[in-house]
């Protein structure tokens, strides 16, 4: 009871302190800076549903958030549907196309897999550069709607400044991390372990692989594609660039410096990562060199070399290390 | 009582190599069948072709009267034959109890957006804290004698152990036909009995079994019958003394030894 | 409607030919590697991307012919030595506990890294190398090209050549195809495998440099570069199927061909794209490769 008690206090707590953030810290740049990191987590959180809890490497991932975010801005633009629909709308059209390329990775593994999705994401990155008449091409779609007001009663909610935005980050981050928490730690995450961990002997079970990946590729795009409609309503910016390869190298990176097939491992690395490279930012304008991206190649690298479990299993080994030495 | 799996004329080409060579042979409820045969006879094919690894070239495989010959792996499980594997195939991350939780799911009626449901409007919060089904998983382990390593991560077990795991597993899809792949394979002569009485105590459940054992001690001491594989086709077939000392099979056993020194 | 025999749909298969033959070349290289250590290189473009800077450099320093000659020289030295150097320091101590996913993102990693080093050091510019022809060009009666693309074309058919002769001929090129073909039997006769595995990356790392001196001849050179060579790569590895030399040969000059074509007779836009259409329906009907014998690990 008192460990639960414990648990159900720490979560209150942490939840009071992230409905205080904006209230202590005034800076808009900053919070633009938690918002972006907040979408990121939820990148990473649906990537490792993929790569690290079912061991398909997706290197489209960026693909599903820039579907979204076209969904959403787009609807929103020429159908006037409410941005808050939308962001929802966008998730599903991108499980749509979560469940499409989960076809070709029955088949495929390893290299075929890998370059297969960044294929699927090129084509695609291709048709919203190409398609003019829907997206205005590599121009991209601005001026997409901010989310409206929301109203309960006397108060209004306006969804102008980054601070409202924070507010609608931190729910679908925590909407996120319930979801796939449940996901994990229920059969359905004990049957994606099993695949990933030895194929044949998962079917041996009676698991079907086939009906699986389609599952989680669906699933996980779902999630990427509301990341990306929150994208689009926040930065009112949406672009081909969105699709890219360098998005995805980006989510990749921070899951695996933060800790691949964990939970707290991506918002970990998520977090982290958006703020070293704004602190990296920062420097350049002190030594003149852009050294973000080298930092991003160097730490992806030594993490694979010499902390496969990521700062995840850095934290908990030195945890382990301070109680054993107590 | 009945056969429960009967094979007609099973043949399985690997390119130019018969692996299996119309092999016709039944395994009647609740015996446990002996597969033995020197290396190369074709004795994991012979597995694999029933578990549906991969189909036969030729020939049928009958579960209980139903055709089977087609299926997949994992339907074939799910109508009762679980396997255990020559080289484990554990999953190495998850813990023996995760191990056993898995294999424990209904299959044959869930599917994964049937399961994506449960994992959000039932049960606990978590499988591994969902009481039921932690009691008969832990049953399970108990009941092969690991239950000290219920939350050790399998990849970490020693491989004697994770042996058992296997077996754990795969009872805990309910089974009504167990196959054994080498189960003593790799065990210390302490190990082998243990692993005797647990494959005679799965028997004594009611469970039917077909074995593939190199270690004489436990195949001669467990199996009711014996079948007898050399190069892909069946020699000898009936009971284990008798088996032994058929020429045919002695001869096997010699020429095989002949045959690996070359 | 197929297109007729005229002069234009000649001069696509042409150019396409002479494209698809350094896709060919830097091809090679990936497929070497994934054959002998089943790494999957996704850093193979960022070789050649150095290889173009070298040659930028020499050509500043030396210029004209002999600058390109040594380019190609040069580039082959310095690229074969940083494959040698990563191979060591990145690749091989994954090669005891690697997973297909974790040299892949290895792989990126160096991708990553590579490129941004060379925007550090070189900028953003695009260079370009000079041509040592002065932009003559020359009449083949059906289609005409430049001197140097034909040049390029010739060159990278004797790169290739030279490449069949060292593994045919020579002790160590022996030594590398046994070890692609099997590994331990390789081991048991007394290869040191570790060797092997360093020469292997060299010659890989140094196929995609000389690569990218072509690639650097025909297409601007920047330090981004190297993901599009990268992604013709694997297009043109996984057409021939993975390992398979004489398949990446070929699959090269498939792509080149159907780039051309398909820019020319679909859509330009989606020139890119190409590749990648045709690896996703080969996948789906056969997922080793045109070429493949087996499934893929």
């Amino acid at each position: 009871m008192s460990a639960r008690l414990r648990k159900i206090l720490l979560w209150a707590a942490a939840l009071v302190a992230l409905f205080l953030v904006p209230h202590v810290v005034e800076d808009r740049y900053f919070m633009h800076i938690v918002v972006m990191a907040g979408i990121f987590t939820i990148l990473t959180l649906s990537w490792n549903l993929l790569a690290g809890y079912t061991g398909q490497l997706n290197l489209g991932h960026a693909a599903f958030y820039g579907i979204g975010a076209y969904t959403s801005a787009i609807l929103a633009m020429q159908t006037g549907l409410s941005p808050w629909l939308g962001l929802f709308a966008g998730g599903l059209v991108a499980a749509f196309f979560g469940l499409l390329l989960g076809f070709p990775a029955l088949r495929l593994s390893g290299p075929y897999l890998a370059i297969t999705t960044i294929g699927f994401a090129e084509i695609l990155r291709l048709v919203a550069m190409n398609w003019v008449d829907l997206t205005r091409g590599s121009l991209g779609l601005s001026g997409v709607p901010l989310l409206t007001p929301i109203k309960i009663g006397d108060f209004t909610m306006q969804f102008y400044f980054e601070r409202d935005y924070y507010y609608v980050v931190v729910a679908a981050v925590l909407f996120t991390l319930f979801c796939i928490r449940r996901l994990i730690g229920s059969e359905f995450g004990v049957t994606l372990q099993a695949m990933r961990d030895d194929e044949a002997g998962a079917q041996s079970i009676g698991i079907n692989p086939s009906s699986y990946k389609l599952a989680v590729f669906t699933i996980s795009a779902f999630f990427a594609g509301f990341a990306g409609g929150l994208f689009a309503h926040f930065a009112r910016l949406v672009s081909p660039e969105l699709l890219a390869l360098h998005n995805t190298f980006d989510v990749l990176t921070m899951t695996m410096i933060g800790g691949l097939g964990t939970i707290a491992g991506p918002i970990l690395g998520a977090v982290t990562l958006t703020f070293l490279s704004e602190a990296l930012r920062y420097m350049e304008e002190v030594i003149k060199i852009d050294i973000r991206l080298i930092v991003y190649g160097l730490l992806l690298i030594l993490t694979i070399l010499f902390m496969r479990e990521g700062l995840v299993g850095v934290i908990k080994n030195s945890w382990a290390r301070m109680k054993g030495g107590r | 009582m009945g056969a429960i799996l009967t094979t007609e004329r099973l043949t399985k080409n690997f390119g130019g190599l018969t692996a299996v060579n119309d092999v016709s042979f039944s395994l009647e409820q609740g015996e446990i069948l002996g597969l033995i045969g020197p290396n190369g006879a074709g004795k994991t094919t012979l597995i694999n072709l029933i578990s549906g690894a991969f189909p036969p070239s030729k020939g049928a495989i009958l579960f209980e009267g139903r055709d089977i010959t087609r299926d997949k792996a994992h339907t074939i499980n799910t109508l009762g034959i679980a396997r255990t594997f020559q080289v484990v195939r554990i999953f190495s991350r998850l813990t023996a109890l995760e191990n056993v939780l898995a294999a424990m799911v209904d299959r044959g009626r869930k599917g994964p957006w049937s399961l994506v449901w449960d994992s959000f409007f039932r049960r606990a919060c978590a499988l591994t804290e969902d009481k039921e089904a932690c009691a008969t998983a832990d049953g399970l382990l108990e009941f092969v004698g690991i239950s000290r390593y219920r939350d050790e991560q399998a990849g970490n077990m020693p491989y004697a152990l994770t042996k058992r795991l296997e077996i754990a597993r795969a009872l805990a899809t309910q089974p009504k036909l167990l196959l054994l792949d080498e189960p003593s394979s790799g065990l210390n002569p302490a190990e082998l009995t243990g692993q005797i009485d647990l494959i005679q105590k799965i028997n004594a459940q009611g469970t039917s079994i077909l074995i593939i054992e190199h270690v004489m001690k436990v195949i001669m001491g467990i199996s009711h019958r014996l079948i007898v594989l050399h190069y892909g086709e069946k020699i000898a077939e009936g009971e284990p003394e008798k088996v032994y000392n058929d020429p045919l099979v002695v001869e096997a056993y010699l020429g095989g030894d002949s045959d690996a020194q070359h | 409607m197929v297109p007729v025999m005229d002069s234009l749909f000649l001069q696509q298969v042409l150019n396409g030919l002479i494209t698809g033959s350094v896709y060919s070349l830097i091809a090679i290289g990936l497929t070497m590697i994934f054959g002998v250590m089943k790494i999957s290189n996704f850093a193979q473009g960022d070789y050649s991307m150095v290889g173009a800077y070298t040659a930028v450099f020499v050509m500043a320093w030396v210029g004209g012919w002999l600058g390109w000659v040594g380019s190609v020289l040069a580039a082959a030295a310095v690229v074969g030595l940083l494959g040698v150097v990563t191979e060591r320091l990145v690749f091989r101590p994954l090669m005891t506990r690697w997973t297909d996913i974790d040299m892949i993102m290895v792989s990126i990693g160096l991708f990553i890294l590579l490129e941004n080093l060379a925007q550090l050091f070189f900028g953003a510019t695009p260079r370009m190398i000079d041509d040592p022809f002065g932009g003559r060009t020359i009449n083949l009666g059906v289609a005409s090209t430049s001197l140097l693309r034909l040049f390029c074309f010739v060159f990278a058919g004797v790169a290739i050549a030279c490449l069949e002769l060292f593994l045919n001929r020579s002790r160590m090129g022996v030594a590398i195809r046994a070890t692609s073909q099997n590994r331990f039997a390789a081991q048991l006769m007394g290869i040191d495998i570790n060797q092997v595995y360093r020469l292997t990356f060299g010659v890989g790392a140094l196929l995609a440099g000389v690569g990218g001196v072509l690639y650097g001849t025909l297409f601007a050179i920047y330090p981004m570069m190297g993901a599009l060579p990268t992604l013709k790569a694997f297009a043109v590895t996984i057409l021939g199927g993975m390992g398979n030399i004489r398949g990446a040969i070929w699959g090269g000059l498939i792509l080149g061909v159907a780039e051309a074509l398909g820019g020319n007779y679909i859509a330009m836009e989606y020139k890119q794209a190409i590749g990648f259409f045709i690896i996703i329906l080969v996948l789906l009907v056969k997922p080793s490769g045109l070429f493949g014998r087996k499934e893929g690990a």
